[in-house]
């Protein structure tokens, strides 16, 4: 790396100067909450002086099915958002591609459209789709195939399945744009090289296009995993803070969200506690999987 | 290949994308006919009432004039946290950047995976002892208590690194030849990455305007809140809004980001087209 030779004698300091503001909120706004979330999670429930329970809250969570739920929702939700945007994402950018320039922006905005509406704007126009008899999905789809109109928001069987539809329509957009992004900055001289060796359109989009999307592809799913596990507000204005008929719609931050309305800091501090290991393989499988492709 | 072929595949991808575009579409064309329709045609099958049958404006006047929320100091809220938040963001990440690409110091590892690490934890999960410690930091329901702890962002470091990497080094010597002092150096460099602070801002702007649950535990009176806030209120069934006032409101929450979005697109895509393959 060239950035090494340039350093200038007496200018060690000169880095964190430039680092200070950051570390200053870094310090002040994440690292303070971080350590007042892991110290609540180990005194008892309430907040002020809350005696010392130890690891109670923990061992409370390793019985309780519905944190237990709660996390099992929570990963299937998010890999099914991941699988089912990923590949679309990367077909619609193709697509997209394969158009006219000046139709393309016009395109992207359209689909980028949800990404730039607040959640809970989101999740009323979604009510829409799922609302009972009167929803457009069981309007267009369902009832004219002679079936009895899904309850999208009531069945158990449908509750995950809608708030993963929500997620999708949410982000694809948004993955579409930053895959057409990365396409357009594949160079030419590789599909050029590529043409060469096959005429397969197949072989050049697995062996050119999607190698040089890695990075791309990387920070998409280390995006989806991270808002799989926050998502809040959507879930929070379509099933109004519930987890839906027999929890099937029960996420962890909802679940968080439940423990604080009933000022069980304690409980709610240790199931986000919880999570931090878990979302730490994810960032480490992210790292490694980077350092094999570099 | 072909001309003609070219055309084709064209038309074809078109007719491809068209089912797309639709689902993402028509929900958006319906918010924005919601806000002429009445109660009673905003609850009918929507196959059989797409189209209010009058198009009055009442129910935009009654959101502007203030009836069911305090519109004006809502949306004004909500601008001046996000501004604030995105200005911010890219400052404190863009000189965390420059450090981390051009500098070598020792802990600059440790750094870099601690700044990672940021993005990993959703801000959510640690919002109710976040919340308490704005509070004894004297910020609680103040527009600041909101907006000062979205100033960190891990993702922003980890982009910024990563566009101070690219700037061809001859630049900098060259500034630094000539006997600029460091934070000089950093100046001269802003115009040239200049696309990629807006792009970076324009995220972090659209994101702080869509942030719900810290100003739900931080902001408590009603004039201070931001707009989640209030929509979350004219959505809630007991206060009876009028369904076109809700819709107006949701219109409104949309059109700073989308154009905001529209003004910078083209910047956007090609400062994201240089940074993401290399």
């Amino acid at each position: 790396m060239a950035a090494a030779d340039q350093r200038t004698p007496g200018a060690r300091w000169m880095p964190f100067l430039f680092l200070l503001p950051f570390l200053f909120f870094l310090l002040i706004f994440w690292v303070i909450p971080l350590v007042g979330g892991v110290k609540m999670s180990l005194h008892a429930n309430g907040l002020g002086r809350a005696e010392f329970v130890g690891l109670e809250h923990y061992q409370a969570l390793a019985k309780d099915e519905r944190y237990i739920t709660a996390l099992r929702n929570s990963f299937t939700y998010t890999l099914a958002s991941i699988v089912v945007i990923v590949p679309l994402a990367l077909w619609l950018a193709h697509l997209l591609r394969a158009t006219t320039r000046r139709l393309r922006p016009v395109m992207t905005f359209a689909l980028l459209l949800p990404a730039l509406t607040p959640p809970s704007v989101l999740a009323v126009l979604f009510l829409m789709l799922f609302h009972g008899k009167n929803g457009l999905l069981n309007q267009l789809f369902v009832m004219p195939l002679g079936l009895e109109p899904v309850s999208w928001l009531k069945d158990p069987d449908f509750i995950l399945s809608g708030l993963v539809l929500q997620t999708v329509w949410r982000w694809t957009g948004f993955m579409t744009f930053f895959i057409l992004a990365g396409m357009e900055g594949i160079p030419r001289v590789y599909y050029e090289a590529a043409r060469l060796v096959t005429g397969s359109r197949w072989q050049h989009f697995w062996h050119v296009t999607l190698p040089q999307l890695r990075p791309v592809l990387l920070f998409v799913a280390v995006y989806l995993v991270v808002d799989g596990f926050s998502l809040f507000s959507g879930a929070f204005v379509l099933l109004g803070g519930s987890g839906g008929t027999a929890d099937a719609g029960l996420l962890t931050v909802t679940y968080v969200f439940q423990k604080t309305r009933f000022f069980e800091y304690g409980t709610a501090s240790a199931i986000s506690v919880s999570l931090l290991p878990l979302l730490m393989l994810a960032l480490w499988a992210a790292l490694f999987l980077r350092r094999r492709t570099a | 290949m072909s001309a003609q072929g070219k055309t084709v595949s064209g038309a074809l991808s078109l007719l491809l994308l068209g089912p797309f575009l639709m689902a993402v579409f028509v929900p958006f064309l319906w918010m924005v006919l919601g806000i002429f329709k009445t109660n009673a045609e905003f609850f009918q099958p929507l196959t059989s009432a797409f189209f209010p049958a009058h198009y009055e404006w009442q129910n935009v006047v009654e959101l502007l004039e203030g009836k069911w929320v305090p519109f004006w100091d809502v949306f004004g809220n909500s601008l001046a946290v996000s501004l604030g938040q995105a200005f911010g963001a890219v400052t404190l990440s863009a000189m965390a950047g420059y450090a981390f690409a051009r500098f070598t110091f020792s802990g600059k590892r440790l750094l870099f995976v601690l700044a990672v690490a940021l993005v990993l934890v959703p801000r959510q999960l640690f919002a109710v002892p976040l919340f308490s410690w704005v509070n004894e930091l004297g910020l609680s329901d103040s527009l600041l208590g909101v907006m000062l702890p979205g100033v960190v962002t891990g993702l922003g470091v980890i982009y910024f690194t990563q566009v101070f990497r690219q700037v061809p080094v001859e630049y900098l010597q060259a500034a630094r030849v000539c006997g600029a002092a460091e934070l000089r150096v950093f100046l001269t460099l802003l115009p040239l990455v200049w696309p990629a602070l807006l792009s970076y801002g324009m995220i972090h702007f659209i994101l702080a305007w869509h942030e719900h649950l810290i100003p739900m535990l931080v902001l408590t009176s009603e004039t201070k809140q931001t707009l989640p806030l209030a929509l979350a209120k004219l959505y809630d069934v007991s206060q009876r809004t009028p369904q076109g006032v809700q819709m107006a409101a949701s219109t409104f929450a949309v059109i700073p980001t989308a154009v905001l979005f529209a003004v910078c697109h083209r910047k956007f895509k090609s400062s994201l087209s240089d940074m993401l393959v290399h």
